[in-house]
């Protein structure tokens, strides 16, 4: 996030939430849109899904899936027509407007109602309640991102925010909701297969140079695969070895049939986890990890606060903290590695990482501190590109709408999209074993609007069989109007109606790599019993 | 005498096996249980501003070893739920010392537990739709008709995101079986929770036994307005009854019904 | 009998709720949200409130294992990490580091992140290191 949670309650004036089902994703951020709301902020909602959050809207918007940068470019179309753009930020601090003003004048309403199925006085209503008050804050998750368009709904979304000068102000910004607890670490800690640290990229040798030295080794000046390609590089014979830390690519990854034949030709697979998952079942060894509230650490959240977590308890039965089982593996390895305690390595990793140099252990308390924090003195920073852009003038992206990889067919009429629901997580490694989780919802299912639950005669919880170009499930039917009709949504958690069986892993962004989990054509038939 | 004092004696002389204060950690008043083994953190204890309900890690404490002399800093909040949580048989009275505190005075009691009492600003947005907290539920009923009532509790329930916090940070909620968790009663995994069910079979559950401590709404991430919900259901008890939960050791009018409502102490949680 | 409350974070979603275990003799008894966290303010969702639940299951892992013919054995962990150190020097000679990816993860801490790519980088030599970001 470019800007702060607390932001949204304290200075916001309109809030736009875009592919984000945040109170069930992210209930307390949700909690702030609705206070900011309950005191004379303007919300709006653009969402496939009639999510509980457009209950409370000023104006809530459905757009077909997958029509996201046409929706985009229809409000900035209407934006700058009205002369309702910030032209004095532009000229200060942006580039490339004219490009972008280009291809945004094809997008008329007509053009754009006919790609998103939004009436065109809706689209001008939007573009005018988010336009004409500031600092307007834009939200958004994985429905922006897990799509082959990923990156240019994203650059989209900075397109809109820096047309109306809502970018480097408290209560604006292009604010990404993180959907794991340190999404954002991971990345800034270099688990990325192009930089290390704070974003030092491996192929700038000064970079190299500075942790060659740090780390006293050679190291390769050759960005990795990402997990993506990894996996058709295993199924290539290319990739051998697989080490996996906390993570469950099973169900997590797209196309569940091709995933399976990859990992079967790993010569050796390695997970650490803290259950034994459906990944950590096929591997040769199993590392058993110390979970949360059994060691110390620290997360980064989705708004850059980087905390501290503290040890409550003992790990249970032999597990190991997993930075002591990475310091023993390494040396095993014949790479030494010996820290006597998490802020060791804190210390070391603060000392390569210019956005996390004035952090301590002592500095982060309980509150924690948001990079970048460079000196022991500096508080931290609550919202970034302050009077200048990180990379100085904030770069316009001009982009045209592209189709999903997959549009409904004659074999695949309907279009699938998926997501979470509020009583569980993810793959469900965490939240199916816990009992009030479990209790809140037991399976899987499939929402079905109620005009395609009569076409097709499907009553709730009657056995639906879902069918893709890749494979088969079966799930209960919901029946709700929470998805628009010739949709169904998917909830991801359940291993025993995995969604990414019918995921494709071949649709993804290209720069991104990310998959298109919220667009798939899919067939779906009534099972008789 | 100071309460460190107070505390340190009450230890030492085996008065209470453990005492629940609070301490000060980076900036942050959390609770703890101070105890013999480590009588070095007294010099930390603190009253806090924030209010925890200290009598349900009592009750925790209680299901592990039930003879457990306990000794609470405790506000009137506090000594209501107990007295409730005592008429309740959740908690014997011989085993539990409570240490009174003063801690924030405001202008409608002279001895008051919070500041929850004060008025609090309530968004424009919801004043425009007509729940006020400025507004007492008498006013607020006396000058509103069926209908108005209505759409205001079904806006404010739209919201809700079935966190169950209301419940679980509630010093009076301790049924091993939450009827809000009965599928017959609330469909599961809908989001909002069933309108307006679910929030009514809390409010009746409220009925006699809320302490109106506002622990509830303090922690309702939709901040819905449940302490002026549960404070009209007590205000009929208190007219059909003449009954006010936690005032006192007298039994709730509601054990009347039958000896089976008077659950036994038992686990929370399987 | 000893109680204390613990701070920490919530390990579910990005959001980042302050939370406060209640530990009674050694176990995580519940979850709090902290009153006065900046990110939460006392408030927390359904995961959050349930977080201990987790950390508590019977299902947790509780010691390194090894598969031999298709079976998993309990190992000690000097077993577990030379077994798996073996296999992957092995990797490692005959097909080059490269052969050899790391997927890190958005779970586990900055720390364990931190060592988790330099064991890529320095230990491995291989800048295939990449977690679930995407997913």
């Amino acid at each position: 996030m470019t800007n702060s949670i607390e932001e949204f309650e304290t200075h916001s004036k309109v809030i736009f939430v875009i592919g984000s089902n945040t109170t069930a994703c992210h209930p307390l951020i949700a909690s702030r849109i609705i206070k900011a709301k309950e005191n004379g902020a303007k919300l709006i909602v653009a969402d496939p899904r009639n999510i509980q959050l457009s209950r409370y809207a000023d104006f809530t918007v459905h757009q077909r899936l997958g029509s996201d940068v046409a929706l985009l470019n229809g409000m900035m179309h209407i934006i700058i027509k009205n002369n309702w753009h910030d032209q004095a930020y532009i000229e200060q601090r942006c580039e490339d407007f004219e490009q972008l003003k280009e291809t945004l004048h094809t997008y008329t309403p007509t053009m754009v109602e006919a790609i998103t199925g939004i009436a065109k006085k809706d689209i001008t209503k939007m573009a005018e309640l988010y336009a004409t008050q500031s600092p307007a804050a834009l939200l958004y998750a994985m429905g922006i991102t897990q799509h082959t368009t990923g990156v240019d709904n994203v650059k989209s979304c900075c397109n809109l925010a820096m047309l109306c000068g809502n970018v480097g102000v408290a209560g604006g910004g292009v604010n990404p909701l993180r959907g794991q607890n340190n999404v954002q670490g991971a990345c800034d800690m270099g688990g990325l297969p192009n930089v290390f640290t704070g974003y030092q990229p491996v192929a700038d040798p000064k970079a190299r140079e500075k942790f060659s030295q740090a780390w006293d080794c050679e190291l390769s000046d050759t960005p990795g695969m990402t997990i993506t390609d990894m996996i058709s590089a295993i199924e290539e014979g290319k990739i051998k070895g697989l080490y996996v830390i906390g993570e469950n690519p099973k169900l997590s990854d797209p196309d569940k049939n091709h995933l399976d034949n990859a990992f079967k030709k790993l010569d050796f697979l390695i997970t650490e986890d803290i259950f034994l998952t459906e990944s950590a079942q096929i591997a040769d060894v199993v590392f058993a990890s110390a979970s949360l509230g059994e060691r110390e650490g620290t997360f980064t959240n989705t708004e850059r606060r980087c905390m501290l977590t503290r040890k409550a308890v003992e790990p249970v039965g032999n597990a190991l903290p997993d930075w002591e089982i990475i310091s023993r593996f390494s040396t095993a390895l014949g790479y030494e590695m010996n820290y006597d305690c998490p802020s060791d390595i804190f210390n070391e990793m603060t000392s390569l990482t210019k956005s996390y140099q004035g952090m301590s252990y002592q500095r982060l308390g309980i509150d924690g501190l948001q990079w970048p924090c460079p000196t022991p003195e500096h508080p931290g920073t609550p919202y970034l590109h302050k009077n200048i852009f990180t990379r100085g003038k904030g770069k316009f992206h001009a982009i045209d709408y592209k189709d999903p990889a997959e549009l409904t067919c004659e074999d695949y009429p309907m279009l699938m999209t998926t997501g979470r629901m509020f009583a569980h997580f993810h793959t469900g490694t965490m939240t199916r074993v816990s009992t009030s989780l479990d209790s809140e919802q037991k399976t899987g299912y499939v929402e079905i609007n109620p005009k395609d639950a009569r076409r097709l005669n499907i009553n709730t919880d009657d056995m639906i069989l879902l069918t893709s170009r890749r494979g088969k499930i079966e799930a209960p039917a919901r029946i709700t109007d929470s998805v628009p009709p010739n949709n169904i949504f998917l909830p991801i958690h359940f291993g025993e109606n995995p969604t990414n069986v019918l995921t494709s892993s071949t649709a993804f962004d290209p720069i991104a790599k990310i998959p298109e989990f919220k667009v798939g054509a899919v067939k779906i038939e009534k099972l008789i019993a | 005498m100071n309460i460190t004092k107070q505390v340190e004696q009450l230890l030492k002389q085996g008065d209470v096996d453990i005492f629940l204060a609070y301490r000060e950690l980076d900036g942050h008043l959390i609770p703890h249980g101070y105890t013999l083994d480590n009588l070095e953190d007294l010099e930390n204890l603190k009253v806090s501003q924030h209010r925890y309900s200290l009598e349900k890690v009592a009750t925790h404490l209680t299901e592990k070893k039930p003879n457990l002399k306990i000794g609470i800093v405790a506000r009137d909040c506090n000594q209501r739920a107990l007295n409730l949580l005592y008429t309740w048989n959740q908690l014997s009275p011989e085993n539990i010392t409570p240490l009174m505190v003063n801690c924030c005075p405001s202008q409608t009691r002279n001895h008051s537990d919070c500041t929850y009492l004060e008025p609090k600003k309530t968004g424009t947005f919801k004043q425009k739709k007509g729940i006020d907290f400025n507004e007492n539920p008498r006013e607020f009923m006396d000058n509103n008709d069926n209908g108005q009532r209505f759409s205001r509790w079904m806006y404010e329930f739209s919201k809700c995101i079935k966190c169950y916090g209301c419940r679980n940070i509630c010093p009076v909620c301790f049924c091993t079986d939450c009827s809000l968790e009965n599928p017959d009663l609330v469909e599961p995994g809908a989001l909002p929770p069933e309108i307006p069910i679910f929030h009514l079979v809390r409010a009746t559950h409220m009925a006699g036994r809320c302490i109106d401590c506002g622990l509830c709404e303090d922690a309702c991430p939709a901040e819905i307005p449940l302490r002026f919900l549960y404070r009209e259901m007590n205000r009929i008890v208190s007219d059909v009854f003449d009954y006010t939960p936690g005032a006192g050791l007298e039994k709730s009018p509601f054990t009347i019904i039958g000896n089976e409502v008077t659950l036994e102490p038992r686990p929370m949680d399987a | 009998m000893n109680c204390k409350f613990v701070p920490s974070v919530c390990s579910y979603c990005g959001t980042g709720c302050g939370v406060l275990f209640e530990v009674i003799d050694g176990k995580i008894n519940s979850t709090l949200p902290l009153k006065s966290h900046p990110v939460n303010q006392g408030k927390l969702c359904i995961k959050g409130w349930s977080l201990h639940e987790y950390i508590n299951s019977y299902m947790r892992l509780k010691a390194p294992l090894v598969k031999e013919n298709g079976h998993f054995q309990k190992a000690t962990w000097d077993e577990a990490i030379t077994h798996a150190a073996k296999n992957f020097n092995r990797i490692k000679e005959t097909h080059g580091p490269d052969a050899i990816g790391v997927l890190v993860s958005a779970k586990v801490t900055n720390e364990e992140n931190y060592l988790a790519q330099k064991l890529a980088r320095a230990a491995i030599g291989t800048n295939n290191v990449d977690h679930c970001a995407r997913l």
